[in-house]
């Protein structure tokens, strides 16, 4: 059973609606990773989440109780749960009254919490302030407090809306590690918002992406980043070389799409007629001057519209009755000498070329 | 900085207490309690009576052989009455014969029992601009509103003084409407007799005073009689106890033993003995009970 | 000029040869201000409080009319009360007219305003975050309300300074629900309003600055409290 179960969920203030139609299963122990624009709603998810608002409809079931609507049960089950905020506000008063104040709130006697908020200290490596006022503290050693504080309830659930938007990547990469030391202690589902998609991919078993007010796709990281199921996903998480067009001919995994007079190759389970858009990864794509002889099914020809070269990189894109963006290393294009208006080979595989259904 | 304020707590309770019990010798028991223990018996006066000290005097021999709390509350004549129909005080001392006999018609008040009369006095500047010395109060007034040559300064207070003043317009053959619209050197001060007395004296202006006020006022006085000769000007001071059948807890018995009290032969004439040593006049001549002849 | 200068002479006269009567007005000025300001504050706080956390219908009309209420005459509230007491009034029964409890009453009402709109204002000025930050962390909506109020404890001090502030330094109610009975009723505040009538500059002005001095020591002690 999932811990956490979200059905038809929407939020809706005055006439804005945020959050349309959410339907999420987050099991125990996971790790879940919200991923979305600005202003897609990832705060306002997590923040029904944690039941701190009341959605317009739907319902959400922790442990199977369905805690969306009624006072006692919501605050019960919010006493489970630990939210650390984009921007956390220390209360005014030491480090360690900021971070007894969960442990205070539930009953818990004095001389117990001592030991456990001495250990937290420790964790997050504030004990050294223990007692200073908490205001003074600079924003990323606010953060710790704000964790350390979230953390010390032991919550089953933790949910941490962009966790590192604020700090240097330094900082950050602290912060990702004691939030990996946390979650493995005690097994916490944890689920957070971020901007940063790679830190969705390397830490989180599931990512969902939010993308105005609708969860698109979620699933594992490789899915998303892979297969993405939508246009605006595809387009949201950095795919590219989207292209539009309809299936022509199947044979058996094989299909063709066609699209401005070409033939695009690809794999899929896709019927015959249905209009898609493609997916090609740049780094899959091989530039050649000669047509080569590979067994790469898919091989275009065309004149080079721009090249771009940042540090290493260079994307080179290509018009062949279509645009099509490649990425190779610099050295490479020097090697081959591109520049604007060269007619070159791009090649990739049919197994690299994924399709979204248009819908 | 933790024992300074521990210093300035204690000192502040040391006030607070060090007052509270300056409190008991002027006889507070407690502060803030509606039961109090000691019977308290409250009195109206008007300012002239307060104003001289008469009532300071009085106050604690009255205390003493009674055992009882006297609060008196420095009023006007006329709010003294108001205070009295309202039951809010128990005994009024005034002197208005004209609204007392009213006060009594209305009910309100058992007996009038005058018990220490005394003068009004026209006083003024030296230099008398307007020439009334030795006048009839009324003729004094006609040059008044007829020359404005003088400024005149009016309790404006519905007080027994306001009263004996208006009486005198009246006599004089005025409307007190057209008194009050004469002009400029008319001045309503609305204030008791001493505080009327400062501002006569500051503006120098002339007023209409009782003479036991203008003897014993502790200011400063720049003004000297003016007229004093006059069957009006004569100034009875009475008691009267509320009605105690209009107000249940009027402490009627103690109103009695006040009214007792004023009138009895030692205080009437300690009333007659009171700031003669000082300043070499009666302020106040007893007339115990008996309405005096003018 | 010369009578500040010989009132401030006379102030320091007093204090050091203990004036019995000065000592028990100024007592007395302390007791019933300290007390209205104490009750008010008991009263005034949660009930700001409350009008903070909960919408209602006309909720901002009742703040607006507590904001105009800061601006109410002294000897308004004074005849309001003394009309209510009065042994002709409602409450006449109670026989506290011209009793220092009339003048905590009358006190008490005057600096209401103050306090609750006072109050109202230090509970905006927390961050909501705050109260997000409270929930989320399991408070219950009691304790969420306990721990904004606690955020905002350095204005809330200033806002009891406040009411101490317009309690002991009123005349005009005091005068009236009082009466400035002598050894009863009378008040630092009375009796410079009475002595000064009389002419008495001087001592006015010296209770004028005792007043102060008091008022300076009870400052300096709630603002102690407040640093902490």
């Amino acid at each position: 059973m999932a811990l956490i179960e979200v059905v038809g969920l929407q939020q809706k203030y005055g006439e804005r609606e945020i959050l349309k139609d959410i339907n999420l299963s987050i099991s125990k122990g996971e790790v879940f990773a919200l991923i979305g624009p600005t202003g897609a709603g990832k705060t306002t998810l997590l923040r029904l989440l944690d039941l701190l608002d009341i959605p317009t409809t739907g319902k959400i079931y922790f442990n199977g109780t369905d805690v969306a609507h009624s006072g006692k049960a919501r605050l019960e089950a919010r006493r489970k749960m630990a939210f650390v905020l984009q921007k956390p506000v220390v209360f005014n008063m030491s480090v360690y009254d900021n971070i007894i104040c969960g442990l205070k709130w539930r009953q818990m006697k004095s001389d117990s919490c001592q030991h456990k908020v001495k250990d937290i200290l420790e964790m997050v490596d504030l004990t050294t302030y223990k007692n200073r006022n908490a205001r003074t503290l600079s924003g990323g050693e606010a953060q710790r407090v704000a964790i350390a504080r979230a953390i010390v309830t032991e919550p089953e659930v933790l949910l941490l809306d962009e966790p590192t938007a604020n700090l240097d990547p330094a900082s950050a990469l602290k912060i990702e590690e004691l939030i990996v030391h946390i979650i493995n202690l005690h097994n916490t589902t944890l689920i957070m918002s971020t901007h940063d998609m790679s830190q969705g991919q390397r830490l989180a078993h599931r990512i969902g992406v939010l993308i105005n007010g609708k969860v698109l796709h979620a699933g594992s990281p490789r899915e998303v980043f892979n297969s993405p199921r939508t246009r605006e996903v595809a387009a949201f998480i950095g795919a590219e070389n989207i292209i539009s067009g309809v299936i022509k001919t199947k044979d058996g995994d094989i299909v063709t799409v066609e699209t401005a007079n070409k033939m695009i190759e690809a794999v899929s389970s896709y019927a015959v007629g249905e209009a898609v858009y493609t997916c090609i990864r740049p780094e899959e794509i091989t530039i050649s001057l000669v047509k080569p002889s590979s067994s790469a099914r898919n091989s275009f020809n065309g004149k080079i519209t721009r090249v771009i070269t940042t540090g290493s990189l260079s994307r080179v894109e290509v018009d062949c009755g279509f645009s099509l963006t490649a990425l190779i290393t610099k050295r490479s294009a020097e090697e081959l000498n591109l520049a604007t208006d060269k007619e070159v080979y791009l090649t990739f595989k049919a197994t690299g070329v994924h399709l979204i259904k248009k819908s | 900085m933790k024992k300074i304020t521990s210093l300035l707590i204690a000192l502040v309770m040391l006030v607070s207490s060090v007052g509270a019990m300056a409190g008991c010798d002027n006889e507070e028991a407690s502060a803030v309690s509606p039961l109090e223990p000691q019977e308290r018996l409250r009195v109206a006066t008007t300012t002239s009576l307060y104003d001289t000290g008469l009532w300071g005097y009085l106050e604690p021999m009255f205390e003493e052989e009674y055992d009882v709390e006297l609060d008196i509350i420095y009023a006007g004549t006329g709010a003294a009455l108001e205070y009295g129909r309202r039951g809010d005080v128990d005994v009024i001392t005034v002197h208005d014969k004209a609204r007392e006999l009213q006060f009594i018609a209305d009910g309100d008040g058992i007996e009038r029992v005058p018990f220490a009369y005394n003068y009004y006095l026209i006083v003024g500047p030296e230099a008398d601009p307007a020439g009334i010395a030795g006048m009839s109060p009324e003729e004094a007034f006609t040059v008044l509103m007829t020359t404005g040559s003088g400024q005149f300064v009016s309790r404006g207070d519905e007080s027994g003084t306001h009263g004996m003043e208006k009486r005198i317009w009246a006599n004089a053959g005025y409307e007190y409407t057209a008194v009050q619209e004469a002009g400029d050197w008319y001045i309503e001060a609305g204030k008791g007799m001493g505080p009327t007395l400062l501002m006569a004296s500051e503006k120098q202006a002339y007023t209409l005073t009782d003479v036991g006020t203008y003897l014993s006022y502790k200011g400063d006085l720049d003004l000297v009689p003016i007229v004093d000769e006059g069957d009006v000007l004569l100034n009875v001071y009475s008691a009267i106890a509320i009605n105690p059948e209009l107000h249940s807890d009027t402490r009627s018995e103690m109103a009695d033993n006040l009214i007792n009290f004023l009138t009895s032969p030692d205080i009437q004439e300690l009333i007659g003995e009171y700031g003669v040593e000082e300043y070499g006049l009666q302020l106040f001549i007893p007339c115990a009970g008996a309405e005096p002849g003018a | 000029m010369n009578e500040i200068w010989q009132g401030f002479l006379k102030a320091v006269e007093l204090i050091i040869s203990l004036d019995p009567e000065v000592m028990e007005i100024a007592g007395r000025s302390l007791r019933i201000s300290v007390t209205s300001a104490l009750l008010a504050s008991t009263i005034c706080i949660p009930l700001g409080s409350t009008i903070h956390f909960y919408n209602f219908r006309g909720k901002r009309i009742l703040i607006n009319l507590i904001q105009t209420f800061f601006s109410v005459p002294t000897v308004c509230i004074g005849l309001f009360v003394f009309v209510i007491f009065s042994r002709a009034g409602p409450l006449g029964e109670l026989n506290i007219l011209f009793t220092p409890t009339a003048m905590v009453i009358g006190q008490m009402i005057l600096i209401t305003p103050v306090l609750l709109g006072l109050t109202i204002s230090a509970l905006s000025g927390v961050d909501k975050a705050i109260s997000d930050t409270a929930r989320s962390l399991g408070a219950s909506n009691l304790q969420t309300m306990l721990a904004i109020i606690r955020e905002a404890r350095y204005a809330m001090m200033a806002t009891v300074i406040m009411g101490f502030g317009r309690a002991i330094s009123e005349v005009g109610c005091a005068l009236m629900v009082g009466g400035n009975i002598r050894g009863f009723t009378r008040i630092i505040t009375t009796a410079i309003s009475l002595e000064t009538s009389k002419g008495e500059l001087e001592l006015s002005i010296a209770l004028g600055i005792i007043l102060l001095t008091l008022a300076l020591i009870i400052n300096t002690i709630l603002n102690r409290i407040q640093q902490r």
